[in-house]
Parts: structure tokens; sequence; C-alpha cells
């Protein structure tokens, strides 16, 4: 199932990226690379394209045109490589009622063929991923009494429960009080790290991006910036994409963890 | 009636095939009626449902055996339907709405050009469990173990496309073919259902149990078990109830089905 992709080699390589939503150009020539390990934010305002770019590199949604190489394969070759992605999406409704524990739900990450596995290995498997993102006491709950929060831990356990190469986050923060942000954004680091994920996320929190990432592509359609936090979310670069100067923090960030990935 | 009465009753062939039957329609509209209100589809079940009277119309306008033709339509009406919520922007709930009054128009109508004697007609409207043939049992009994196969072989996979259809497509899961065959299945679970009990009291054998066994269960396998056995507990009773007290044997499953809703719901709401 892997690939020859060495650590420099880029996972997600897209290039002239356009995408339609109906009659909208959501996403206008897009191009960019994500190395392997590297921690990737998308910014922009809202309607910028942000969801739609990371749904079309998914194969969620059609492109228009350009080209999108995952694991340096394309159209359907790319295709066996999707057990190697994790997604978490910005929107996750389900009736309060659905019957499904967290620990099915972290169980439904596994390949089928390990789903009917003997209980006692499953379980372990699931344990373990829960463990990893502190709720294994939640284990037994319904999915539909967890907090918003807690439901994102959870989700990242799902994501856990086989070896991941690439992390897609759609605002998987979207809905989380502020210290849940916090902690869950120090998690997905620290998991980053120890799993050397590359991740490519969309966010609207630029003191975080600025915190956690690599790097950022900056867009409203079009690619404006990207590059490292430092260059990119300068007080003139926010101004041309919000229109207005955000998150004046977002440049107290930790420089050694930075490696540029463009 | 006392016991040796209703006993006897039940050595006669024909309940024992209406009571087997009931049986295997419980587990089956157990089974498919828990992905159905899962994935919000519960008006579904009612629009086909209501749609096998233009089935049943123009199999008689046709001079075609009723079953098939009433299968035929069924699949052919809930593929359609599905795919013209796949491909406009109106909401399912208006597809659903625009077909079930779209199909019971032209039913109607064709329904007026009938000459003859209509009672077997509107029997279809109530159904009649009684009268379930052994080609009925066999198709039944083909159509639960196609079910359970596809169950078994795809159960993760159909879980994870009721909870999160992105979710599923990121994985890999061949979505669209799921779903599409679980339409072909209701489909004919609808068209087996409504000679049993009939277009007005189709969708309770869908809906009902399910409902019940979602307010009870917290995991999924076990919901899946619980209403497909309320489904089947509810075959026997209602028949037991039907030919106990004479009353009519469709009808009787169904109101077993409410009363062991409400049960469980003034249960769950206490506890």
């Amino acid at each position: 199932m892997h690939s020859n992709l060495s650590v420099t080699q880029p996972i997600v390589t897209v290039e002239n990226l356009s995408v339609m939503r109906g009659e909208y150009l959501a996403v206008d020539n897009v191009s960019f690379e994500l190395l392997t390990g590297t921690h990737t934010a998308i910014i922009g305002p809202n309607g910028a394209g942000k969801s739609t770019l990371i749904k079309s590199v998914l194969g969620l949604v059609e492109k228009r045109a350009g080209e999108i190489r995952l694991f340096n394969s394309t159209g359907k070759q790319s295709k066996r490589f999707k057990p190697e992605i994790g997604y978490i999406p910005q929107k996750f409704l389900f009736e309060r009622t659905f019957p499904l524990t967290v620990s099915e739900l972290v169980g439904l990450g596994l390949n089928n063929k390990q789903w009917w596995y003997s209980s006692k290995r499953k379980r372990d498997s699931i344990y373990q991923a829960l463990e990893q993102v502190h709720l294994t006491k939640q284990a037994q709950q319904k999915i539909g009494t967890l907090s918003g929060g807690e439901l994102k831990r959870v989700l990242l356990a799902y994501c856990l429960v086989v070896p991941r190469r690439l992390l897609v986050l759609d605002e998987a923060l979207a809905g989380v009080d502020a210290t849940g942000e916090m902690e869950f954004a120090a998690l997905l680091h620290n998991l980053k790290q120890e799993h050397n994920w590359t991740i490519l996320e969309v966010s609207h929190d630029l003191d975080l991006v600025s915190r956690y990432c690599d790097s950022v592509i900056c867009m409203n359609r079009r690619l404006l910036y990207q590059g490292s936090p430092n260059t990119t979310l300068t007080p003139e670069n926010l101004l041309q994409i919000y229109g207005s100067l955000v998150s004046p923090t977002c440049h107290h960030h930790e420089p050694s963890r930075r490696t540029e990935s463009f | 009636m006392n016991l040796a009465d209703v006993l006897s009753l039940f050595s006669l062939p024909f309940m024992q095939r209406a009571v087997l039957g009931g049986v295997l329609l419980g587990i089956l509209g157990g089974i498919l009626g828990s992905f159905l209100i899962l994935r919000r589809l519960s008006l579904f079940g009612d629009t086909v449902g209501h749609s096998a009277m233009l089935g049943v119309v123009l199999a008689a306008l046709l001079e075609l055996p009723a079953t098939w033709t009433l299968i035929g339509f069924t699949v052919a009406f809930g593929l359609g339907v599905i795919y013209l919520i796949d491909r406009t922007d109106l909401g399912s709930d208006t597809v659903l709405c625009i077909s079930l009054s779209g199909s019971i128009a032209l039913g109607t109508i064709g329904f007026s050009y009938l000459k003859g004697y209509r009672g077997n007609l509107l029997s279809i409207l109530f159904g009649d469990i009684l009268a379930i043939s052994n080609t009925d049992l066999i198709l039944l009994s083909l159509l639960l173990a196609v079910t359970l196969a596809w169950i078994i072989i795809s159960l993760p996979e159909q879980i994870l496309l009721t909870l999160n259809s992105d979710l599923a497509l990121v994985k890999g899961v061949p979505v669209r073919s799921h779903r599409y065959f679980f339409i072909v299945l209701l489909s004919i679970t609808i068209a087996l259902t409504i000679r049993a009990v009939g277009i007005l009291l189709v969708n309770g054998f869908l809906v009902i149990p399910a409902a019940s066994a979602r307010l009870i269960c917290q995991q999924f396998v076990p919901f899946l078990a619980t209403a497909a056995g309320i489904g089947a507990f509810s075959g026997v009773m209602g028949m037991v109830i039907s030919g106990a007290i004479d009353l009519p044997s469709g009808p009787s499953i169904v109101l077993v089905q409410l009363f062991g809703f409400l049960a469980v719901a003034l249960w769950c709401r206490q506890s």
C-alpha cells in the first residue's frame, strides 16, 4: 500500500486546480504542494473556496480543470491510497439518539477485514486509539452524549485506529469552545510529531495557525499567498485577505517548529 | 374463542403461511427500517408505498402478473425518486411529495379507465396477509437471505455512510452503489409488504419496530437485532390477537408494533 515517497517528496500536489460550485467558480487556478510531515493551514474569508479546495483534494467534489496528485498518483490510481487518508469534516451532524457508541465509531475507521477481527484484537486497536486522545472512559458512551470537543477527539481517534499518512481537517474546531480548541490543537500537534502525519487543514484561528503550522495557504478563490506563517501572516497580507487587520497575536509562534514546504 | 380454538386455527395451512409471512416481513422491515429512519428516509417508504397504486393499476390495465409488476414498478419508482433527489437542488421531502402526488394522480386516472369489478384493486389499500402464498414466502425468504448477506458483508460501510457519507467516501466506500442497492431491497420489501398489509400500513412495518429499537439500544448491531426481533414478535402476536378476537390481521400486527413503541417510549421516559 505504501508508495515510495521520500520525506522531501510532495505527498499532495495540486496544479492549476479550478472547481465550480453550481455556476460559481469557487476555486480558481490554485496550485500548491504538501511535503511529507508538514502541517499546512488554508486560510481566507468566508466563501473563499477553502472547504471546496480540500473536498476536491479528497475527491468529494469534482474538479473543472487542473490536476491533483495524491501519493504521487492521479485519478483511479490514487484511490488505493484512500485508507491512508484521515478526514475530519467541518459538520458532523447526526441525531442525538443515533445508536452508536464511541468505541463503535472509532472501530469504523478499521478496514472491513479488521472490523470482523476477534473482539479482543479489535478492542485493543480501538482502546489504543482512544487512549491517545484521552477518551477511554467514554468508550461505551453513546456518541450523542459527547460535547463538541470530545466528538472531534473521537474523530481523531477514528483517524488513529489505522496508520494514516495524510490528515485533512475542515475547520475541525468549529463549534468547539476556546479551551477545547487549545487542547485539540496541542493534541493534534503531538500526534503529528509522533506519527509523522502530513496535515492539511482549513482554519480561521490565526493564532493556532501561527503556533502550530509549518506553512500557510492564503486564498480567496485564487491563491493569494503561500509560505511560512512568518512570511504570510503579515499585517499587509491580512488586510488584503480579510479587508481588516485580524488576530494581532498571530506572530507569537515558535520558529523552531517550522519548515518550509513550498 | 378459547385457546383450543386459537390453536386449531393456527393448524390451518393459510394461517401458518400468514404467521411465517408476518415473521419474515417483520424481520425485513426491522432491518431495512433501521437504516431507513437513520438515513431520514421515512417519507420515502410512504411515497413508494402509495405509488404502488399506480403499479397495481398498470398491471390491471396491461393485464400483467400483479406481484411481478408491483415489484418492478416499486423498484423503478424508488430508483427514479432517489435519482431525482441526487440530481436536483430541491430538498428530498419536496421531491418525495412531488413524486407521491404525481403517482397518485396517475393511478387515480388509470383507475377510472378500468372496466368491470374493481374489488381486488381496492384490497391493495388494506392488503390481506391471509392470502400469502407459498410463492410469496419463497420470495420473502430469498429477499431476507440477500439482505442478511448484504448486511454481513458491508455492515461497517453501511453504518459509516449512514452516519456521514463524506467520511465513507474518503474511506473509499462505494456510497452510491450501496445507496441504490438499499433502495432496490427496500422497494421489493415494500412491494411484498403491500400485498400483506396494504398501501396505508406498509410504512408502519418499516418505521415502528426500528423507532422502538432506537429508543432502547446504545449500539448498532443490537439495534438492528432488536428492530428485527420486534418486527418478528409483532408479526406473531398480531396474528394471534387477530385470530383470537377476530380482527383484521395486518392492522392487528401494526397495532402490536404501535403499542410496543408506546410502552418503550413510556419506559424510556420514566427511566
